[in-house]
């Protein structure tokens, strides 16, 4: 039952990410990163990462598509054209054979491949998780913005 | 044997180069920080994935904990370059900025 979850959140995943990298529209690509986000918190959040699933869903689809949006709206680029498109869908044809057919080839046979049963127990992190890692994802994140912070304050000034 | 593990390792390989591949062929940087993002999601998931069903998860949650904070913050200061791109050369084609410099 495992596998079939795993392979229908898979064929969700490469759906979506396909989507998004392969559409000439940019609210489709938004929508399509968004949906690829949820998909891979959920990933984590069944299979035991609970912490992971939600920090990845609040990170990826909550703030990077934010910020996406917001560049998109004051740039007004909308044109996401591939250089040659032709030559760019085969490619990711060939590509999409090639790596698929070496991946299973490569992992089906290690041995220690062993099926981990889903769990549903949501927020379970809440009484296990240390403080010392959130502090020092604020941190981290906190230097982030002010590096973005900076860059445009000091475009700013020189205008 | 079809496990979960060779399932999402497979998935992920697939992410990382397909992202890179969009990467290469892309005339729009905004794609490229989509495409960069589509990298990191391959990253993410063959670091989980390889901690399933194995001793050493907790290590490999915690890399993946790192590789999230890590990945969202190069994402937000390249869209941050970008905004001072465009501002500059008022074009987000790499192709196009090249000819402008010169």
């Amino acid at each position: 039952m495992s596998g079939e979850i795993a392979l229908l959140l898979s064929a969700a995943l490469l759906v979506t990410v396909l989507t998004a990298l392969f559409s000439r529209s940019m609210s489709i690509t938004l929508i399509s990163m968004f949906y690829a986000s949820l998909v891979v918190g959920v990933i984590f959040t069944l299979y035991q990462g609970i912490l992971l699933g939600l920090l990845h869903i609040i990170t990826f689809a909550g703030a990077v598509s934010v910020m996406l949006l917001t560049v998109v709206l004051m740039t007004g680029e909308t044109d996401l054209t591939i250089g040659k498109r032709p030559l760019a869908a085969l490619l990711s044809a060939v590509t999409i054979l090639v790596v698929g057919a070496a991946s299973y080839s490569l992992f089906s046979t290690i041995p220690t491949g062993v099926t981990q049963t889903p769990t549903m127990s949501i927020l379970e992190f809440v009484w296990t998780f240390r403080p010392w890692d959130l502090l020092i994802l604020v941190i981290i994140f906190a230097g982030a913005m002010t590096a973005v912070v900076n860059l445009l304050s000091k475009e700013e000034s020189s205008c | 044997m079809l496990t979960d593990q060779t399932i999402f390792t497979t998935t992920a390989a697939l992410l990382i180069f397909l992202g890179i591949f969009a990467m290469s062929y892309s005339r729009n940087l905004l794609k490229t920080i989509i495409s960069f993002q589509v990298v990191v999601f391959g990253a993410n998931l063959a670091l989980f994935a390889s901690g399933l069903g194995s001793s050493s998860s907790i290590m490999a949650n915690t890399l993946v904990l790192f590789s999230i904070v890590v990945g969202g913050s190069v994402e937000a200061v390249g869209l941050a370059l970008i905004v001072l791109v465009h501002k500059r050369y008022g074009t987000l084609d790499p192709w196009k900025m090249r000819r402008l410099k010169h």
